[in-house]
């Protein structure tokens, strides 16, 4: 078995390796295929270790020492269990359709070869990430998932920088620039945790950790697990480290599908899961409330903004952090394997939508704003019915996957007694299904407003969507077929999280308010987009429309607060500071031991009378010290 | 192999010696192989050196001036053997990179002569020894950037001699004065380090001794506020020159707190920790903030230098096993990133005879593998994980972490405004639409630069992925500098702090 677990992890890289060779060279169909090839690998060891998993239990490998110093030794280990097992076939899923999607959509960039590429070294970062055994590894595939992201946001680094009143994205190398920065910001909480971690327990290995809390005093499990959410806050871009998200859409399409929304921004709820046992001790209690309530927060505060924009990835980008804060929110109220299955249905239909969206910008020439758009549904009938389904799965319509993930969520909040979390959310699953919904109208039914622009839309490739087939069924039948066994594994690591009796009685009702308020606002955008734009100046023009289509001010103010002061303090402190005074003082010195040497040259005259005035002056100014100091002393 | 420290300090001076009648044309082919040689024989060292003894090795020793205890005294341990190699590496790949036409046959015999110093300084036992070889090395620096410097070349070389020269003859009264003292306890002269390793002194002296060493010390580091010299010294100094200071001379001050300070001065180390973390800290955010405000790439590469040494410094006195080994790693990555930094300031530099960031833009579409290259060397400045950067930087926090939690935090901003700095300007350089006409036919890497870069690559990935052949030696060496400083430490509470700070939960 350990043999899958290395083919599994390896595969990518090796792909990654072979497109790396032709990385400067044209175009050449070979790299896009043999990374596809290569993670459809990696897929097939992953779902032959997940039967495995599912039949004897986790598998666990070391390859190697890494860093030994003091008593610090951590090694490259890797474990497979319930949790990572299911990670492990999200992730090669989405990717390996992702591959084969973009040997489609890129196929006319001359950055062919460099896309696979980072592609398949993402895969591989990610993949470390969810299968290491330990925090530094962990932390490996966090900064390494970060750095592909830098990397494949800032794809199109050739853009030039261009501001924009609404978004304050400028360029994709701008974009990449602020998610690693961003990122980082959170890492350096969660490098803390793992030092906490390391001087307590003295090893890095989840296993140590983990059976070593209940020996831990409160104080010091609230610091780990406030330092390590920093880190997940990063990564899954919750409020305030939100802003990242949303512009990297400046990345290629396929990107925004893989990294931005199914795996690497699960990546934070990933770490939340797997450090179950710290969240569930009643240490840190506080903690996870608080993780629950900032989700809850994040899906409205998310979804809001998705109600009024106009571009047609911003819109899913907010989306993906609405149903991130759904995660959060299980996840902090403790039900670990409801947060895990949202996870991977949102990854399934999620992916489909971006890529139903890269099928509309291929077609429309990258054009991204939806009301610009109309009536495409009759050039692009598949694309129409993938995104019309990844839409029905996210707003939560019975059977689709997504009703399954985010009524057990509405569930849990019930079961929990946070009303206020449930309201929240119940509020936002309306609010979900309007922005789907408007997106899908104004998209594809209505008037052909792309006419007056000179497009010519045309679908896909038959492969194409072929490849996209995956994801669309995933996004269907994954509620209703895997949901009991789904939650029956992974209970195998994560706590057993039982609905009490009460809640199973009245859950119907407010599977019924769900399913009514999703429906409401669906037909609301029907209703206002059913047949057509059209713009309402008065609503446009109003204070809560502009708040929100202005991503209430935040990027502006960061703008203003942080990336603008730093650079004058920073001018400052080299300008004012380091040359006006630091320096100055050094120059100062010597300039004053030069001008006392070149001025007391004057002395030295060759004639003995002034060497006789020079000597008798001094002797004074020694009988005045010393019958001083007598004095005195 | 009797003499192969004598060996490797002396063959680049005699060789460079021998270089005056090398032919003008050939002297830059005979400089690459005495330095291929050169590294050869360290490496060689490396590989006769047994790893798992923390003491010194190759020791030699021939007394020079018997009456006071002055002799010829050699000897390689884990903490001195990495960072010798490491300088034969950067002089060898600062020679094949070099693109200097003017008196190449005086640049190469100044870098043999310069090579000899700074293996002298790392393998030197006697105080004396190792302040003729400290003191030597200005001379073949100062040549290097005054004869092919930039405009302001005169004032630059003459500010870092002065200036490092200041603060050497403060160490070296100190250095006079312990031999002294040496000589009050036990009646004979030594300037043997390893004597004065055995010298017990009361805390007075031992606080006046260390801040005598520290000033040496600090000015080459260069700590805050002592660093203004290396801004203009590396504005000014040609490519070769800044690899070299960079990456081998800034170590010198570094490598004396660990070979001194701390063994000798233990108990005025550790009484010490605080202000010098409080300097450190500033270096690394005030310095990385001056670096995000530079015009010139150059100066980035050059404030980034002192922020990077501010961890270092963060690292040695952490007083834990963790922090040490992480500092002295963090001084063989520093040395090869930021040399590779500066030689890749020096591609576009002869490209463009320019260095302002304005003038590039766009340029990882002419030149794919430049930015390439640059980029792998960016990642490994910003500490990424399974880069050669990583692993220093996360020991010497994670060491730190012990001492003071606050501190290491204001520290661990490192890891994003490196990123700041670093990120803009990879943006400005390589990012955007070429705006100025002549950057469109740039030619990208040419084979000499290739071959100098690749295998600095090869080793940022190598060693970050597994570091354990270099690491595990170091470690072996700072834990027994760590328990003699343990052992000798007199006043309890110094005590007490090297206990806790090395001290796991589980022990």
């Amino acid at each position: 078995m350990e043999s899958l677990v290395y083919v599994a992890l390896f595969a990518p890289l090796v792909g990654s390796l072979f497109a790396a060779l032709f990385g400067m060279s044209p175009k050449n169909l070979i790299t896009g295929i043999a990374t596809s090839a290569l993670l459809f690998i990696s897929w097939v060891a992953s779902v032959l270790l997940l039967i495995h998993v599912v039949g004897n239990g986790a598998v666990s490998t070391t390859l190697m020492d890494w860093i030994g110093a003091g008593d610090l030794l951590i090694q490259f280990g890797f474990q497979v269990d319930a949790v990572t097992a299911v990670m492990m076939v999200v992730v090669t899923t989405v990717s390996t359709v992702v591959h084969v999607y973009s040997i489609g959509y890129m196929d006319h960039d001359k950055g062919f070869n460099r896309f696979f590429s980072y592609l398949s070294a993402f895969v591989f970062s990610m993949l470390v990430l969810v299968m290491s055994d330990n925090f530094a590894g962990l932390f490996i595939g966090w900064e390494g998932v970060g750095v592909c992201s830098w990397l494949l946001i800032g794809f199109w680094y050739h853009k030039e920088d261009v501001s924009t009143d609404i978004n304050p994205s400028i360029s994709p190398s701008w974009a990449a620039n602020e998610a690693f920065i961003m990122n980082r910001i959170a890492d350096l909480g969660m490098l803390i945790g793992i030092f906490l971690i390391y001087w307590n327990t003295g090893s890095l290995t989840y296993d140590t950790f983990f059976a070593s809390i209940p020996t831990m005093d409160a104080q010091l499990l609230v610091a780990i697990a406030v330092a390590l959410f920093i880190g997940a806050m990063g990564k899954s871009a919750q409020f305030p480290l939100h802003t990242w998200l949303a512009d990297a859409m400046e990345g290629p399409t396929p990107v925004s599908a893989l990294i931005h929304a199914a795996t690497m921004v699960t990546a934070g709820v990933y770490l939340v899961i797997r450090a179950n046992p710290l969240y569930s001790h009643e240490a840190v209690e506080g903690v996870s409330l608080f993780i629950a309530y900032l989700g809850t927060f994040v899906a409205m505060f998310a979804a809001t903004m998705a109600l009024v924009n106009r571009d047609l990835k911003r819109i899913i980008a907010y989306s993906t952090l609405s149903q991130l804060g759904y995660m959060f929110a299980a996840a902090g109220l403790g039900a670990y394997w409801v947060a895990l299955f949202h996870l991977a249905a949102h990854a399934f239909f999620k992916a489909l939508l971006f890529l139903g969206a890269g099928n509309v910008m291929h077609a429309m020439h990258d054009e991204l704003d939806i009301f610009k758009m109309g009536g495409l549904s009759k050039v692009m009938k598949w694309t129409y019915i993938y995104m019309g389904l990844a839409s029905l799965a996210l707003a939560g319509i019975f059977p689709l996957a997504g009703f399954y993930s985010k009524d057990t969520i509405l569930e849990v909040a019930i079961n929990e007694d946070t009303y206020l979390i449930w309201f929240a959310l119940w509020v936002t699953a309306g609010l979900t299904a309007f922005y789907s919904f408007r997106q899908v109208f104004l998209t594809f039914s209505g008037n052909e407003r792309y006419k007056e622009l000179g497009h010519r839309p045309h679908e896909m490739p038959n492969y194409v969507l072929i490849a996209m087939a995956p994801l669309a069924i995933l996004a269907v039948i994954f509620g209703f077929v895997f949901m009991d066994s789904f939650q029956a594994f992974t209970s195998t690591v994560l706590p057993a999280y039982e609905m009490s009796h009460a809640t199973h009685e009245i859950a119907w009702v407010f599977i019924i308010l769900t399913t009514l308020i999703a429906l409401s606002g669906i037909f609301y955008a029907y209703k206002k987009y059913g047949a057509g734009l059209i713009r309402d100046e008065k609503v446009e023009s109003s204070f809560v429309y502009k708040l929100l289509s202005n991503q209430y001010y935040i990027p502006k103010f960061y703008d203003s607060m942080f990336t603008k002061p730093y650079r004058e303090i920073s001018d400052m402190l080299w300008k004012r500071v380091d040359l006006k005074i630091v320096d100055a003082i050094v120059d100062a010195i010597a300039k004053f031991i030069y001008f006392s040497g070149d001025k007391s040259r004057a002395m030295q005259t060759g004639n003995l009378s002034h060497y006789l005035n020079w000597m008798a002056a001094g002797v004074l100014l020694v009988a005045v010290i010393v019958s001083l100091s007598a004095v005195l002393g | 192999m009797d003499h192969i420290l004598t060996i490797l300090v002396f063959f680049p001076a005699f060789a460079g010696l021998l270089g005056f009648v090398v032919d003008k044309g050939s002297a830059r082919a005979y400089g690459i192989a005495v330095a291929t040689i050169e590294l050869f024989i360290a490496l060689w060292l490396w590989m006769s050196f047994d790893g798992s003894n923390g003491g010194m090795q190759f020791v030699e020793m021939l007394p020079l001036v018997p009456d006071f205890g002055i002799s010829y005294y050699l000897g390689v341990d884990g903490i001195s053997l990495f960072i010798v190699i490491m300088a034969a590496l950067m002089t060898l790949v600062g020679m094949i990179s070099m693109s200097i036409e003017k008196d190449v046959k005086n640049m190469i015999i100044s870098l043999l002569f310069l090579e000899m110093t700074m293996v002298g300084v790392f393998v030197a036992l006697d105080a004396i020894v190792f302040y003729l070889f400290w003191e030597l090395s200005l001379v073949p620096m100062l040549y290097i950037i005054g004869a092919w410097g930039g405009p302001r070349r005169v004032y630059a070389a003459v500010k870092f001699f002065l200036y490092t020269f200041l603060g050497s003859l403060i160490m070296l009264v100190g250095m006079l004065f312990l031999a002294y003292l040496y000589h009050d306890v036990t009646g004979t002269w030594s300037f043997a380090i390893t004597d004065w390793y055995a010298l017990v002194l009361p805390m007075e002296y031992q606080v006046w001794l260390f801040i005598a060493f520290f000033m040496g010390f600090a000015i080459k580091v260069p700590m805050f506020p002592f660093h203004t010299w290396l801004p203009y010294a590396h504005g000014q100094a040609p490519t070769i020159g800044s690899v070299i200071l960079a990456a081998v001379l800034l170590k010198m001050g570094t490598y004396g707190f660990v070979r001194f300070s701390l063994p000798i001065f233990p108990d005025a180390s550790v009484m010490m920790i605080t202000p010098i973390a409080i300097l450190s800290l500033i270096m690394v955010v005030y310095t990385a903030m001056v670096a995000y405000a530079q015009k010139d790439i150059k100066q980035v590469i050059a404030y980034s230098s002192v922020s990077h040494m501010g961890i270092i410094m963060l690292g040695v006195f952490a007083m834990n096993a963790e922090g040490i080994s992480g500092s002295i790693f963090l001084m063989l990555s520093h040395g090869i990133v930021s040399g590779a930094l500066f030689m890749l300031v020096g591609v576009i530099y002869d490209r463009l005879h320019t260095k302002e960031l304005d003038n590039f833009g766009g340029l990882a579409a002419v030149m794919p593998k430049y930015a390439t290259i640059f980029g792998i060397m960016l990642m490994a400045s910003v500490g990424l994980p399974l880069t050669i950067g990583f692993v220093g930087e996360f020991l010497v926090l994670l060491g730190f972490y012990k001492v003071s939690p606050m501190m290491t935090i204001v520290a661990g901003l490192t890891i994003i405004i490196g990123a700041i700095y670093m990120l803009s300007i990879y943006k400005r350089t390589f990012f955007g639409p070429i705006t100025h006409d002549e950057n469109k036919k740039l030619k990208d890497l040419n084979s000499k630069e290739i071959v100098s870069l690749v295998p600095l690559v090869m080793i940022v990935i190598w060693l970050g992925i597994y570091p354990k052949p270099v690491l595990e030696p170091i470690d072996n060496s700072v834990k027994a500098l760590v328990s003699f400083m343990e052992k000798k430490a007199q006043t309890q509470e110094a005590k007490d702090i090297i206990v806790s700070t090395n001290a796991g939960e589980d022990k």
